[in-house]
């Protein structure tokens, strides 16, 4: 008995109940390409309606709309193992993510510390369902016999070998995890217990069948050993500095967050990645904490960059009571792209690079002070062009003439009898989304020589007073 | 006064994803604001054309014909038609480029314009961003006096300027500048329409769609005083000076029959009598009756009165390979049925068995193409398809185009995937159009799809949805419309590619045809004719008696006797279950009444309530009445009720007063109301002209409500005469040779109404031996055996299971397998037929090694066991293992068997069941047969059909099997909504009702069911559901 196998029979439908107000209501997952929506996974109460997985959406709503439909979210999935295993490595060292929607742990050497396996079972159970997700849990002397029996049992443990034998002999042979090719095969030649195969002369299965299958009956009975990949946490990087002392104003705190941002760099630099966010915490005398957070547009990892971001921030930050310890958490760590520089750097001394001011700026006044602009395809002015945090350079389409300077909002000019220069330009759009316009737009000189864009709406009647809408240079 | 103008560049809803208005929208528009003259010119295709000119009649406003291209290396231009030879011009130019591309693309090139393009005027739509001075100079060199630069403004960023510019180079390049408008929709009204349709035709949404959507709506027909202020006068008088020129009119093609069918010495009318006398000694060996001497005269010269030669040694042709092929075929409609026809071999009824229908053979009066459909035998279509193109070449055949609309759903999808919504809300709204409704979704429907019909976003998908539906979307195949002309067929009209390879169509759809009065045949396919085929062979081989069509013997008693029972399945028409609902109690017993029962149990006469009224005439238990003498002739056939389309326009002439064409125009309107409405002047006519010969008000409302039931569904005569003729020869042979016909049916699958598991568990209850698949004696098809007592085949074969049967095995494996019997050992078998993996392990698994492997346990042990062996040890004895392998189990059995053959010859399952089934006091089919009208009985059984016909509201029909037979299951609405689960779900159902037992037919009305699906753990069992 050196492996558990922990089965996680509806993970992803666990997934979404656990952040559900009411678990109990009929829910469905659902998948499958636009022209055919099929059930994934369904909950008990929605079982109850007559739904089942592999249903079409099509039946299913045949059968009841009363009931919550949510896409099936393979990343959650993946998300949701990766997560029980950092729980399961808290007991084992040994946890492994072969099989999809199953854990399995090596227990013998962490039996002493949690056991006797009754107690250390009803750990395991316990916290998975505190945690809310449903599992068949099954201990055995080998890591693929514990994940087979898992589909039989629940809450046995197979101590030796002979005992492992005598289990296995009775399992089906649909249970086994055979492929479905061998399987079938097998079921074809009336075949349905491992007992049944075990009873035929070796050789005459080796004729009949490629070698999995004899390779996988030896590895369940434990005759042959299997390797396994471990479950490694995942890297990121959190470095904390106690102080010495309390400190009280902003400048003090400079010397230790260079001392972290460097560090950031250098951690950067070791794994090749850049950091895209970061936080800072300040933790405070009376036990409270600060957060100050830290984001980028693109992944940066040089050091006076870091800081100097870190530094505006923090400056911005009111101390209200002296800071004992800060620490700093990366989690947004994706590869690094240098930026191409030229041999002989031609850039005056002074000068900044665009992304270091860039940077500058929003970490002075705020991000959402400072903001791309891009051209959007849409024949409504005000949605010709919209903000972006992305800084790629504005994509310009073939766009008739437009002021530089558009208004946010229309005002009426002020003239009466304004000289027309060109127009009009009729504009008719939007009505999609409720902001339909229809407007004519005319190029007019003002009395003091003011070139203005100004439109009437198209109407019926007489036609509206002129709006301004924006101004040439 | 405002300026006089003509549009010279519109485009119609034929541009597809374009053009956001139909032809009549724009014809009305453009005459209601004084418009001289209105240009369709749809983007490189006159499919539009013929719906413009009908709408251009209808308005009463000429129609310049036209198409807008755009060339891959040039300019974009419109291109005019002046006279027919312009006509023809721009016919090949678009042929040129639609062949060019594949379905529903073109590419047009410089090189096509080498050709001559007289009677041809141009309006250059010049990108002044192009090489404009290039360009001009050698459109001018192609049209040099037909050139004009189009001038389109529509209130851009800057009109004034881009006018001056126009003009400059119009005056540089000393070409013509005309007014043009780009018109892409009616009225502004469309505007939103249009997007949507830009929307569609890019993949994206509306809001994505950006700057390739128009900028406003000004791309309309705008009245002239728009206009007026727009453009200056000059421009505007230049387009009628345009519109004076092209004079065209689609009057002027004149469509010619193919000459080549006439030998040199005779004329198209010595040759078709020639042939038809030919044909005579042929059909009447014994003599031809004075009777029928009469009607071909009669015919003949009619025939050649209407000119009508051409078209009937066309049909003869195709129908002469056929026979010389041994395809089987028969025609049908109004001319199809004439005494010639069947002197030709055109059809297979005798004239002597109808001799009513010939009267409405064709008519002087109404001026109309004859039409006959051919059916040809399903698996064998194709040769004829290709014989008409290679006999007169793909210039000179091609297939007619059917213009696909937009019904409901399609709409509602692809206005909701314009507007961006999530696909799940697209389906769900698509759910409740319903396939082929031609309206949007029902407000209800929505609201109970969990929709808030007042939500701005919804109520514009559902406003646009309902301006898209009958929209035409593409042009597509028609199943089997040819056209056949003696000119090349692109000098009438362009013709393009089909989605399938080595299939041309031509841009016209068959409703176009009839306007413009070219010749179409129908080559249709039909797999009861296969069948047939197959049953005359099998018989041929075994009994060495040669069947056709024509030689069954007529009016056979047994066979109605037989018809009579309801015992019909498998055979042509008369095989559902509404029609064998219906057979005890109209009880047929004359080919005529065959006739009437197929035409009668279709939604026409369903709708138009004809079905009761004519049951209880027939059964004596209503008096026939006749309104009048004159109706009498009309209706005695069909004892006083209106039953077929033909009587319906019969009953317009003879109480109404209408002409023949008049009528003949009713029989259109008919067809198309729902479509397009247009019936409502027919009532108005109809209800005054009978007042006026003295029928009453109430017959008249009643007569109109029976012509719109019939509408879409009404079924002529003369096609029910065909069918009849081919359910009576699929009745005669599953009554006298039941085996050879089930067998044929089978190997004719997929066609009809049953699965072969249901034919062959039909034919066990017709006492007929049904055996394994084994390799050692099945082919590829099912076969027949006779006793080995029975040299000469006289008794009754069984039917021995084909390898067909094994679903997913591949013919050519069952052909080697057939070629190379018999076979020692499983070993031999594999290699010699030379079987793979696959191949072997279906044999084994459906049991079909059982004579030489046992078992199918062992079957699958022993193929697994076999390897290719090296050339060198083929001599070497194989050592074979003895295992001891499990026997199957009975069910076991019938679980493999259904999974691997879709059938068992095992027990049927429900005879595992029936001791369960009984402690659950269900009663089986036979016992229910047995049992009294209005009983209380439970029966149990698989669930083989689900059917909710549109006939009956919210009613579903549910047929269960049990080893004895089917019983049908009536649910009505309210149960079905409370018992869905198990009505949806399950594949085994115990269902508890009353039973209702009149005429020999047994309903079950269902009161409660339940699901008994978990006895039957895990047999598969294929329903057909919601057909």
């Amino acid at each position: 008995m050196r492996w558990v196998c922990i089965v996680l029979p509806q993970l992803a439908l666990d997934a979404v109940l656990r952040a559900s107000s009411e678990p109990e209501a009929p829910l469905a997952l659902i998948t499958g390409t636009a022209q055919r929506r099929v059930v994934q996974a369904v909950n008990d109460a929605a079982r109850e309606l007559g739904l089942q997985a592999g249903q079409s959406l099509t039946t299913a709503l045949a059968l009841s709309r009363d009931f919550t439909q949510v896409e099936y979210d393979h990343g959650a999935i993946a998300r949701w193992h990766q997560f029980l295993a950092a729980w399961a490595y808290s007991f084992s060292s040994q946890v492994s993510l072969r099989y999809p929607r199953a854990l399995l742990l090596e227990i013998e050497s962490s039996l002493a510390l949690f056991g006797p396996w009754p107690r250390f079972e009803a750990r395991l159970r316990s916290e998975l369902t505190a945690l809310g997700f449903r599992h068949r849990l099954v201990a055995a002397p080998n890591p693929v016999a514990a994940r087979m029996l898992a589909n039989a049992y629940d809450g046995l443990a197979v101590s030796d070998s002979q005992m492992l034998h005598e289990v296995l002999a009775r399992m089906p042979l649909n249970r086994l995890g055979l492929d479905s090719k061998t399987a079938s095969a097998l079921a074809r030649m009336g075949l349905r217990t491992v007992q049944q195969v075990l009873a035929l002369p070796r050789h005459t299965l080796a004729k009949r069948f490629d070698a999995g299958l004899l390779l996988h009956l030896d590895t369940l009975l434990g005759q042959r050993a299997v390797a396994l990949e471990c479950y490694q946490p995942p890297e990121q990087f959190e470095v904390r500095i106690e102080l010495n002392f309390d400190v009280e104003s902003n400048q003090a705190l400079l010397f230790p967050l260079r001392r972290l941002t460097a560090d950031l760099a250098a951690f950067l630099a070791g794994r090749d990645s850049g950091v895209l966010g970061f936080v800072v915490h300040l933790e405070h005398v009376d036990g409270s904490r600060s957060q100050v957070d830290v984001g980028l547009l693109s992944a940066e990892r040089e050091p006076n960059m870091l800081f100097d971001l870190a530094r505006g921030r923090l400056e911005r930050l009111l101390v209200q009571s002296p800071v004992r310890a800060v620490s700093l958490q990366a989690k947004d760590l994706p590869a690094f792209v240098p930026e191409h520089r030229e041999l002989f750097d031609e850039r005056p001394q002074q000068s900044v690079p665009w992304q270091q001011l860039r940077e500058r700026l929003r970490a002075r006044l705020g991000d959402e002070a400072v903001q791309g602009i891009q051209a959007h395809a849409d024949h409504r002015p005000e949605c010709a062009w919209q903000a972006t945090a992305g800084s790629k350079p504005p994509l310009l389409g073939d766009s008739p003439p437009r002021p530089g300077w558009l208004l946010s909002e229309a005002q009426a000019l002020r003239e009466r009898a304004p000289q027309i220069l060109a127009g009009p330009e009729r504009i008719e759009s939007g009505w999609w989304d409720g902001g339909d316009v229809r407007r004519d737009y005319y190029l007019l000189l003002t009395r003091s020589g003011q070139r203005v864009w100004a439109y009437r709406t198209v109407s019926q009647d007489e036609p509206g007073p002129f709006m301004v809408h924006g101004w040439f240079s | 006064m405002s300026a006089a103008y003509a549009e010279l560049h519109c485009l119609s809803n034929f541009s597809f994803q374009r053009g956001a208005s139909s032809a009549t929208e724009l014809f009305e528009r453009a005459k209601r604001h004084g418009y001289q003259a209105l240009a369709i010119t749809d983007e490189c295709t006159l499919a539009g054309t013929v719906r413009a000119w009908q709408a251009s009649k209808d308005a009463d406003l000429p129609l310049i014909v036209g198409s807008e291209m755009a060339l891959e290396d040039g300019p974009r231009l419109v291109l005019l038609v002046e006279n027919l030879t312009g006509y023809q011009h721009l016919c090949r130019l678009i042929t040129q480029g639609r062949r060019r591309s594949e379905k529903g693309q073109y590419r047009l090139l410089r090189e096509d314009f080498a050709a001559p393009l007289e009677g041809l005027c141009a309006l250059w739509l010049a990108d002044l961003a192009g090489d404009v001075n290039e360009q001009g100079a050698w459109l001018r060199s192609l049209f040099p006096h037909t050139l004009w630069l189009a001038v389109e403004l529509h209130h851009g960023a800057d009109d004034d300027r881009r006018l001056q510019q126009l003009l400059a180079l119009a005056e540089r390049l000393a070409i013509p500048a005309v007014a043009a408008g780009d018109v892409h929709m009616h009225a502004r009204g469309r505007r939103a329409l249009q997007d949507t349709m830009t929307a569609i035709r890019h993949h994206c949404t509306v809001a994505e769609a950006g700057l390739r959507l128009f900028a406003n709506g000004e791309r309309h027909l705008r009245p002239l005083e728009t206009l007026a202020h727009l453009y200056p006068p000059a421009l505007l008088a230049e387009t009628l000076t345009i519109a004076a020129r092209c004079t065209f009119t689609l009057a002027e093609l004149k469509y010619q029959y193919p000459h080549e069918l006439v030998p040199a010495g005779h004329t198209a009318t010595s040759w078709l009598r020639h042939l038809t006398e030919e044909g005579m000694q042929w059909r009447w060996p014994e003599g031809i009756p004075q009777k029928a001497t009469d009607l071909v005269e009669r015919e003949l010269a009619l025939i050649a009165e209407l000119g009508y030669e051409s078209y009937f040694l066309t049909v003869h042709d195709i129908v002469r390979f056929a026979r010389s092929q041994e395809i089987l075929c028969q025609g049908r409609g109004s001319a199809a049925n004439s005494a010639v026809c069947f002197s030709l071999g055109i059809t297979e009824i005798d004239p002597a068995r109808m001799n009513m229908l010939f009267e409405r053979f064709l008519s002087k009066e109404r001026n109309e193409p004859p039409d006959i459909d051919v059916d040809f035998e399903h698996d064998r279509r194709e040769e004829v398809l290709q014989y008409i193109f290679t006999r007169y070449g793909r210039g000179r055949a091609a297939l007619t185009a059917v213009a696909s609309t937009y019904h409901g759903a399609g709409a509602v999808r692809d206005v909701g995937r314009a507007l961006g919504l999530p696909p799940d809300q697209i389906n769900a709204l698509a759910d409740c159009c319903g396939r082929w409704s031609k309206d949007g979704p029902p407000l209800d429907d929505l609201r109970e799809a969990g929709f808030d019909p007042t939500l701005p976003e919804l109520r514009r998908v559902l406003a646009l949805t309902a301006e898209l539906i009958g929209f035409p979307r593409h042009l597509s195949q028609h199943p089997g419309g040819f056209v056949i002309s003696e000119q090349p067929l692109h000098m009438l009209v362009p013709v393009e590619n089909a989605a399938m390879a080595e299939r041309t169509i031509i841009q016209w759809d068959k409703d176009d045809l009839d306007l413009v009065g070219l010749l179409k045949v129908d080559i249709l396919a039909l797999g009861m004719l296969s069948a047939i085929r197959r049953t005359f062979d099998l018989i041929e081989h075994h009994r060495g008696r040669k069947w056709s069509l024509a030689t069954l013997p007529a009016e056979d008693k047994t066979t109605y006797e037989m018809i009579s029972r309801a015992d019909t399945i498998g055979v042509f028409q008369i095989e559902s279950r509404a029609q064998m609902a219906m057979l005890p109690r109209l009880r047929p017993n004359t080919f005529y009444d065959l006739v009437i029962q197929v035409a009668i149990v279709r939604p026409g006469p369903i709708q138009g309530d004809m079905v009761h009224p004519y049951l209880r005439r027939r059964n004596g238990e209503e008096k026939v009445s006749y309104p009048s003498d004159e109706l009498k002739v009309v209706f005695e056939r069909t004892l006083g009720v209106p039953l077929f389309q033909e009587q319906v326009m019969e009953l317009a002439v003879v109480a109404a007063g209408y002409s023949r064409g008049e009528s003949d125009e009713l029989r259109r309107s008919m067809a198309a109301w729902k479509r397009h409405g247009g019936l409502e002047h027919h009532r108005q006519r109809l209800t005054e002209g009978m007042l006026a010969r003295g029928y009453e008000a109430a017959f008249a409302a009643r007569i109109f409500e029976q012509i719109k039931g019939f509408g879409s569904y009404g079924f002529p005569e003369s096609h029910a005469a065909s069918f009849a003729l081919l359910t009576y020869a699929s009745c005669w042979l599953k009554c006298h040779e039941p085996a050879a016909f089930a067998c044929a049916l089978i190997n004719s699958w997929p066609m009809g109404f049953y699965s072969p598991d249901q034919l062959l568990q039909d034919a066990r209850r017709h006492q007929i031996e049904t055996r394994v698949v084994d390799v050692q004696a099945s082919d590829w098809d099912c076969t027949l055996e006779f006793a080995a007592d029975d040299p000469h085949c006289t008794g009754e074969p069984a039917i021995r299971l084909g390898l067909r049967m094994i679903k997913g095995f591949r013919q050519e494996e069952a052909e080697r397998i057939a070629a190379l019997r018999p076979f020692t050992s499983v070993t031999e078998l594999i290699q010699r037929a030379g079987l793979d993996a696959r191949a072997r392990e279906l044999l084994a698994d459906a049991g079909a090694l059982r004579s030489l492997a046992g078992h199918r346990h062992n079957a699958r042990w022993a193929v697994a066991g076999v390897h290719e062996q090296a050339p060198l040890f083929a001599d070497l004895p194989v050592v074979d293992e003895a295992v001891a392998l499990p026997a199957p189990s009975v069910v076991d059995n019938v679980w493999v068997d259904y999974a691997t053959l879709g059938t068992t010859l095992g027990p049927h399952p429900l005879s595992l069941l029936r001791g369960e089934l009984r402690s659950r006091r269900c009663r089986s089919s036979a016992e229910l047969k047995a049992t009294e009208d209005g009983s209380a009985v439970r029966v149990a059984g698989l669930v083989k059909g689900r059917q909710r016909p549109q006939t009956a509201s919210g009613v579903i029909f549910v047929t269960l099997e049990d080893e004895f037979g089917m019983v049908n299951v009536v649910v009505w609405n309210e149960l079905g909504e409370r018992q869905r689960r198990v009505l949806v779900g399950a594949s085994l159902m115990q269902v508890e009702g009353k039973l209702e037992a009149k005429d020999g037919v047994q309903h079950l009305i269902a009161k409660r069911l339940v699901d008994l699906t978990p006895l039957l753990s895990g047999l598969q069992v294929g329903s057909r559901d919601f057909k």
